[in-house]
């Protein structure tokens, strides 16, 4: 498969007497799909690069002398192929007959039996006899007879060589594709085993996919082994969700539980390959630890109760409040994977029935206190960024983003633009990430000096004249706008050499299908609307399209929530929308924000808290504070799947259904709107987030009128009607490196986020993934660890003027400097009592002696 | 580290012929055998650092090949050709020969850790069959009376050699050193 989509050239030839014309560079065996004959294979995949490893796709060419094989071999013009001549269903025949030679044919009892390619084509062209005579089992060393047994070549992947067709799809997707090094094709010929190198093991982000392209059983998953056969499950098709790139996914299920996701390939987002968090973060649906029954605090504890009892409880003591102090008083918090459906109720209970503004989807951003997000943020937050143009970029530069852990879809297809389209890519992060190895320069920043980084490209951008579009004059004028005022000075700010911002600017101004996308590092940073600035100001200066210049979304539906009004301040436009769809008026007062929130609860301001779906209480990235404020309310109520930091301080919790066990839709970062069916019904107790929105808003206001069968249709509306900002060409924003945080005595910067395998609170009720990362941690730089003589896995404390916490090290080729890193997935460590405004997140370490 | 100075210094100049690093392997791979005598997950490790290629790709080429012991083997590694040539032209003979000469059998190492004898895939050497290897030695058109004296050679060449340098456990590879694999 060698065409790059820019050759129009036209071949034509003919296949089984039918004529046709394709493409330059298709191959055969896609020419003959095209027409609709199929050609049997097992090594080819439409997405990686032909090998011929297999000789299953055998046919006849005239004038070549033997068989040919048609995947790797491309088409020509006057071609005559014949696919199922007498000759080449005897090869075929003969290429199955030495497949099944050693093959255990243990059908029966493999999980890939009934989807197996082997089992289909010795279907279709294979032998009913064997005429071998030799025991069924390939055996690698005659003296210690080691055999092909069943290994666990990973913490999810079983391998059994014995039914290995050494089609290598696996470790050319690994290598290919996700540019991982931990599977290998190790010895040759027929001892050929695939295995991870000695003494390591298969365990990157992607490592599922190997055993979703493996054609045979060779390679099984553990959560699905030996579970169920799949023509016994029920499909359903679904929506990742975690994080925002909104992977599409099949659930496996029966009448007791979900199996397993497999991938929908979707070229627009995810081009088929699914990352381990989407393919087995289903699993907190089927946790034994899930809330079933609501709870109401009586006396200081929470005690079992019933849904009646629970929601009478809620409508009155909100509309108490409602009635003595005022509507201001009542605040809503909606975790970012809620579906856009629950979204819209949210949003109906909170501005059209209790007649409050103070509503927000984003709990994990710090310093929203001091206003609300720059103009230049929502306008790339809004970015019409789509994941599948990414490959045609010739250039790309990833600010403040860790790709991989952030957003596994778009990191894949970065590296396609690198392998497809040779893209230079060029990161900046206040650490080394995965990325480094397609990067043409891996630029690493002080901590929190991003924006004396984008300062520094700026002045390096007019310094050179590297700018489009406008002239000296507005140029001069844009360079007063920035502080650090020069080129040096920022520089020497951010860290890094003046040649080298130098050289990526002119690579930038460079470029044809330039895409500058920022992400986590930048969204978690206090000063980000000042770095969205920055960002902004050089879309313009190099005149790129709205389309290529993006922050990146976090959640699985941030977006859709941003889109459906979920933030205190609501366009004009929006407003009447929703009041149209609402038949009411919406509230005049001004909303809080989630800081605000908080903020009000801890001055009394804010009586009443309503949190679905979230948990701010361990995740809100300033500890002291949440705390504090939580504890201050009045009346707490949590609707969430599990008990949580937040749901233990609660007045009553409400069991919340998951995702999938609702229909519903996501809007996923580039403004995608994608519906997600309902696999299975939720265990009794457990209510789905629309239900329990329209029982509480029936039980406040009973006049209520609901039509749910318009849900979809009014939600679906609502969205369609956000307006996207244009960016203004003409516009540039002032840009100021913020001034860091006094920190003499703690030297080292906490970085804190999602672990390569978890994505926020939930996937910690994911046995697959925590077989993956367990427990925290705290990762630290080669260097760091040797200056403080520090080893894998030595206890350390960390402590910072807030808090202090005692974790295991873990040593890291990806850590530079005085960088260190905590996840914040586990509930087990509460690692944001260790960050507060004062702190600004530096912190101090101490080894402890006895481990 | 296993490897010597002078062992990655070789591996640097042979990678600088190389306009892709991982062209180096084998030759890396070599190098390391030549001063070791086997290989091992560790050496694959330091040869990916030496020529930034990843380890896995390392060890996937040194399982690849026969030629490349992965156990500690004698000071004279015997590498019979058991190929169609040599089969025809009696090398299964030869190899009962050796093993009931040396008391071993295939895949063993004699008690006095000189030799240890394994059956290869083709050496290219059918002209001369049947052929066996030591070092990057050839040794051809092979009788049962050539053996012997092969042998009895190697015990005086090793006894010599001990008398000077006792400490000496790694192939003889004085004759070799600039030669190339091909």
């Amino acid at each position: 498969m060698s065409g790059n989509g820019n050759e129009k050239e036209q071949i034509t030839l003919t296949i089984d007497g039918q004529e046709l014309t394709v493409d330059k560079g298709t191959n055969v065996l896609e020419a003959a799909a095209q027409i609709g004959i199929e050609i049997p294979y097992f090594c080819w995949h439409p997405k990686l690069d032909s090998v011929g490893a297999c000789r299953m796709c055998l046919v006849d060419v005239e004038k070549i002398p033997k068989p040919a094989v048609s995947c790797a071999t491309e088409v020509m013009p006057g071609m005559v192929v014949k696919t199922a001549t007498d000759e080449i269903i005897k090869a075929r025949r003969g290429v199955l007959e030495f497949i099944l030679l050693n093959h255990p044919l243990d059908c029966p009892t493999c999980d890939k039996g009934g989807e197996c390619d082997l089992q289909d084509n010795v279907f279709n062209f294979g032998i009913d006899k064997s005429r071998q005579t030799f025991t069924r089992k390939r055996v690698i060393d005659t003296q210690t007879k080691t055999t092909f047994d069943d290994k666990r070549i990973g913490p999810e992947v079983w391998r059994n060589m014995n039914r290995c067709v050494t089609c290598f799809k696996c470790t050319r997707f690994n290598k290919e594709i996700a540019g991982e090094w931990d599977l290998g094709a190790f010895q040759r010929g027929s001892s050929t085993v695939i295995d991870a190198p000695p003494g390591e093991q298969i365990d990157n982000l992607y490592s599922g996919n190997v055993v979703e392209i493996c054609p045979v059983g060779a390679l099984t998953n553990n959560d699905w082994r030996y579970k169920i056969r799949n023509w016994k499950a029920t499909k359903a098709d679904s929506i990742c969700s975690h994080d925002a790139d909104g992977q599409n996914i099949t659930l496996w299920y029966d009448h007791r539980q979900l199996f397993r996701a497999t991938s929908r390939p979707n070229d627009a987002i995810d081009d088929g390959w699914i990352c381990n968090i989407a393919r087995y973060g289903y699993q907190y649906i089927n946790s034994p630890d899930r809330l079933t029954k609501p709870l109401i605090k009586k006396g200081g504890t929470q005690v079992e109760a019933t849904w009646p009892e629970a929601i009478e409880l809620i409508a009155k003591k909100f509309s108490k409040i409602k009635g003595d102090k005022g509507s201001v008083c009542i605040a809503g918090l909606l975790g970012g994977n809620q579906s856009n459906e629950t979204a819209y109720l949210f949003n109906q209970l909170f501005r059209s029935v209790l007649h409050s503004n103070s509503v927000d989807y984003r709990l994990e951003y710090t310093g929203l206190t001091d206003g609300e997000h720059s103009e230049a943020y929502n306008c790339l937050y809004d970015a019409p960024f789509q994941i599948s143009s990414l490959e045609t970029a010739d250039c790309v530069l990833i600010y403040g983003s860790n790709l991989i852990k952030d957003h596994p879809a778009v990191n894949l297809r970065l590296r396609k633009a690198y392998r497809k389209n040779d893209a230079k890519v060029y990161t900046a992060n206040p650490v080394e990430t995965k990325s480094g190895d397609i990067s043409t320069d891996e630029l690493i920043y002080n901590p929190d000096c991003g924006t004396a980084f984008l300062v520094a490209l700026t002045h390096a951008l007019i310094d050179g004249k590297l700018y489009k579009n406008i002239d000296e004059a507005k140029a001069a004028e844009i360079k007063s706008l920035l502080e650090p005022s020069n080129l040096n000075e920022a520089a020497t700010r951010c860290g890094i050499e003046v040649d080298r911002i130098n050289y990526l600017a002119s690579d930038l101004a460079g470029a044809k299908n330039l895409f500058i996308l920022g992400g986590d590092y930048l969204r978690a940073s206090s000063d980000r609307s000042r770095q969205a600035n920055a960002l902004y100001n050089l879309a313009n200066l190099l005149d790129i399209p709205d389309s290529n210049s993006a922050i990146l979304a976090s959640q699985a539906n941030s977006k859709g929530a941003r889109f459906l009004g979920l933030s205190p301040q609501l366009p004009a436009k929006l407003a009447k929308t929703l009041a149209d769809k609402w038949g009411t008026t919406l509230p005049e007062s001004t909303g809080c924000n989630t800081s605000e929130i908080l903020k009000g609860a801890l001055e009394e301001e804010i009586d009443a808290v309503f949190v679905m779906g979230a948990n701010p209480g361990m995740r809100y990235p300033d500890g002291p504070f949440v705390d504090a404020a939580l504890d201050k309310l009045d009346f707490l109520v949590v609707a969430d799947l599990f008990e949580t930091a937040t749901s233990l301080k609660a007045d009553v919790v409400l069991p919340l259904a998951g995702w999938s066990e609702a229909d519903g839709s996501y809007v996923n970062l580039s403004g995608m709107y994608q519906k997600f069916s309902r696999a299975l019904k939720p265990k009794a107790g457990i209510k789905a987030g629309t239900e329990i929105l329209q029982l509480l808003m029936t039980a406040i206001d009973p006049q209520l009128k609901f039509d749910l069968s318009s849900l979809s249709q009014n939600t679906r509306d609502v969205i369609d009607s956000w307006a996207i900002p244009q960016r203004d060409k003409e516009k540039f924003f002032p840009v100021k490196q913020a001034h860091i945080v006094d920190h003499e005595a703690f030297p080292y910067r906490l970085l804190i986020g999602n672990d390569l395998h978890h994505y926020g609170y939930l996937t910690e009720h994911c046995p697959s993934l925590m077989k993956f990362a367990s427990e925290p941690y705290v990762e630290l730089s080669t260097q760091l660890a040797e200056k403080l003589g520090i080893d894998d896995g030595d206890l350390l404390r960390i402590e910072s003027t807030s808090g202090k916490l005692v974790l295991k090290s873990k040593i890291s080729e990806f850590f530079e400097g005085d960088v260190i890193f905590i996840p914040n997935n586990f509930s087990a460590v509460d690692v944001n009592c260790l960050v507060s405004k004062e702190t600004g997140g530096w912190v101090k370490i101490e080894k402890l002696d006895d481990k | 580290m296993i490897l010597t100075t002078t062992t990655i210094d070789k591996i640097k100049t042979r990678m600088a012929r190389y306009p892709s690093h991982r062209s180096a392997i084998l030759p890396a791979l070599t190098e390391a055998y030549r001063q070791v005598g086997n290989l091992n997950p560790a050496i694959y490790k330091e040869i990916a650092k030496i020529i930034r290629v990843p380890y896995v790709e390392v060890a996937e080429a040194a399982s690849f090949y026969t030629m490349f012991p992965k156990n500690e083997t004698g000071r004279y590694l015997l590498q019979v050709c058991h190929n169609i040539s040599c089969s025809l032209r009696g090398a299964d003979n030869m190899l009962l020969y050796i093993q009931e000469k040396l008391g071993i059998k295939l895949g063993e190492t004699t008690k006095d850790n000189l030799f240890t004898l394994i059956s290869v895939e083709c050496l290219g050497g059918c002209s001369a069959a049947p052929m066996l290897q030591i070092d990057d030695t050839y040794y051809e058109n092979l009788t049962r009376e050539k053996i012997d004296s092969l042998i009895a050679d190697l015990r005086t060449n090793a006894a010599h050699k001990n008398q000077e340098a006792p400490s000496t456990a790694t192939p003889d590879s004085d004759s070799t050193d600039s030669k190339d694999d091909v």
